[in-house]
């Protein structure tokens, strides 16, 4: 792996701009040094925009329960990812989120692995791998190998838009902070295993940004006039894998139910 | 749950008659350019050329990888026949009154070596396949229902016949993404995964040789098939690929030895030509499958539509029992 920018311990910056200074260029993935929150060296493209490559996963709860919950049968306990602890629900909604969590065990899109969408796929307990151009990201999911692109070239949202499982996503750089623009969802993906949802007029904007060499601050700011009373946010913390010779190993889980009659056997 | 099918070609099309009513829809994505109308069809040649390994002379990526990223498609035909690519479906009752002529007006088959063009089955694997082949159109048990009808992965190799896909390009990967998946080929030569891990797309272990992009792939699970007439592998199938690109970067030839001694009495290698598509081609519903993006100063620049299907479908088995698609 070319992209796994070795975390280096070195406090004083002074010593890391020598570091730099004297490190042969890497090849591929990670680019010149730069500057992350805590003044780390981050991965970078060859154009100086920070590199996310890699494999990313989180080890919060969020896909359980995005709210607070105490420990319960079907979810560990977990203190929330969202900012102010609830979900601003209108009215309706939330009767609609009440039902979702009754039919939980059974109503869960993830159940049938079906793509899980934006934000889901991203704290979703399984690893996600970003590949990246300078043009766009591609976010490969293990869950259901989904595909999602974040376009980075100066595209705006299509003209004759669709409503996609994944949404269309249309980036810029706020200094080292990808900020993504995503719509155009159909309605039919959840937010998490507690019935958390959304409808086709969801509009999510995510802020991507490195913490250090290996952590990504993630936030999703979540608009839907129909089922939100106004905008609210989530985060999470992703984690590089670093385990050596790590890879997605992909799971086609719809496929469970039928694919022992293939193939033919002796 | 509503699954109906929205108006881009989100899930496999079975015939190419299901795709006049999305052509439509698809064309007033492109009007911001004018692109050569679809007329090749999903059968675009009977013969094509060979391509020798060699040096690469067109263009390279920053980390030195020949440049093949794009979007591709195979020119002799979709899974219907693995091994007369135009000759359709054996027994299909749709055409059962259609003279095929001789057999050498259509594309050779697959199957480049050996020179008789069949798959060297073991005797049970042949009955196994013919078997198959037999209960296509009346399938009485799961396991004649082609897994790609239920919107399983097209898998290795059968992913290069269904659909133009895309090939996008990183420091240490190539990724192919198919209509129905995604396959990763690692360049960094790390280990293959353990051989436990059985997959659909299997695991790829890739490296450059001139024009050459040379892959070992293992750990298939040998479920996808190789099409509709039934070939198959094991879960024990060893896959030598060679992806061949011609110098101008237009096209490539895949060549891949395959090896499974439980299903074939000796190795046997598969030929696929695929053509490269760009913006000056008009997406045809089948081998390019792309709408152009929306760039505030006009710059022609081709996106790739969103591939879901097991979401949307309830698979298109119904192929599989005769009944026209709509």
């Amino acid at each position: 792996m070319t992209h796994t920018t070795t975390r280096r311990a070195f406090g004083l910056a002074l010593l890391c701009a020598t570091l730099a200074a004297a490190l042969p260029p890497l090849a591929g993935a990670a680019g010149k040094p730069g500057q992350a929150a805590h003044g780390e060296r981050i991965p970078r493209l060859a154009n100086g925009k920070p590199d996310f490559s890699g494999i990313w996963q989180t080890t919060s709860a969020a896909d359980y329960d995005l709210e607070p919950h105490a420990t319960r049968k079907d979810a560990p306990p977990s203190p929330g990812i969202v900012e102010g602890d609830a979900i601003p629900y209108l009215p309706k909604a939330l009767e609609q989120r009440r039902k979702n969590f009754e039919a939980r065990n059974s109503a869960d899109p993830r159940l049938k692995c079906f793509t899980l969408g934006v934000p889901r796929g991203i704290y979703y307990p399984e690893p996600f791998q970003i590949f990246q151009r300078e043009r766009d990201l591609t976010l490969l999911f293990q869950f259901g190998h989904s595909v999602r692109t974040i376009h980075t070239n100066g595209t705006d949202h299509p003209k004759v838009p669709n409503d996609w499982w994944l949404g269309d996503s249309r980036a810029r750089w706020e200094g080292d902070t990808l900020v993504v623009d995503a719509k155009h969802f159909n309605d039919e993906t959840w937010l998490d295993r507690a019935g958390n949802f959304h409808s086709d007029a969801l509009h999510v904007v995510e802020r991507w940004r490195y913490l250090d060499a290996n952590t990504i601050e993630y936030k999703a700011t979540l608009d839907d006039p129909q089922v939100y009373s106004r905008p609210w946010t989530l985060g999470v913390l992703l984690h590089r894998h670093r385990e050596k010779n790590f890879q997605l190993v992909e799971n086609y889980c719809y496929t469970l139910d039928y694919d022992p009659h293939y193939p033919p056997k002796p | 749950m509503t699954h109906e099918n929205h108006s881009r070609p989100r899930r496999p099309t079975a015939l190419a008659v299901g795709l006049l009513a999305i052509l439509p829809v698809l064309a007033a994505a492109q009007q911001a350019a004018p692109r050569t109308p679809p007329t090749r069809g999903i059968f675009i040649e009977k013969s094509f050329p060979a391509i020798e390994s060699g040096k690469w002379s067109g263009p390279r990526l920053a980390d030195g990888q020949p440049d093949v990223q794009g979007h591709w498609s195979n020119t002799v035909g979709n899974h219907n026949n693995w091994t007369d690519p135009q000759g359709g479906i054996p027994g299909d009752p749709q055409t059962r009154n259609r003279k095929l002529g001789p057999r050498a007006e259509r594309a050779p088959s697959r199957v480049s070596d050996p020179a008789d063009g069949q798959v060297p089955f073991q005797p049970w694997a042949k009955a196994a396949q013919e078997d198959f082949l037999a209960h296509f159109f009346n399938p009485t048990e799961p396991k004649y229902i082609e897994p790609l009808a239920r919107c399983a992965p097209g898998g290795v190799p059968k992913s290069f016949i269904w659909h133009g896909y895309e090939i996008r390009q990183f420091p240490g990967y190539v990724v192919f993404l198919f209509n129905s998946g995604t396959r990763v080929i690692h360049l960094d030569g790390k280990p293959h995964l353990p051989p436990a891990i059985k997959l659909w797309n299997a695991d790829s272990r890739g490296h450059w040789e001139g024009n050459t992009l040379v892959v070992d792939v293992t750990n298939n699970n040998g479920k996808a098939l190789f099409g509709r007439t039934g070939e198959f592998a094991s879960e024990n199938v060893h896959i030598e690929e060679r992806y061949i690109f011609s110098p101008d970067g237009k096209r490539y030839n895949y060549v891949a030895k395959i090896t499974d001694p439980t299903v074939y009495t000796r190795p046997w290698t598969a030929t696929i030509p695929a053509v490269r598509y760009t913006a000056k081609d008009a997406p045809d519903g089948w081998h390019f499958e792309t709408t152009l993006a929306n760039h505030p100063k006009g710059e022609v620049i081709v996106e790739r539509d969103e591939r879901i299907c097991v979401e949307n479908n309830g698979g298109f088995g119904n192929v599989a029992t005769g009944t026209p698609a709509r």
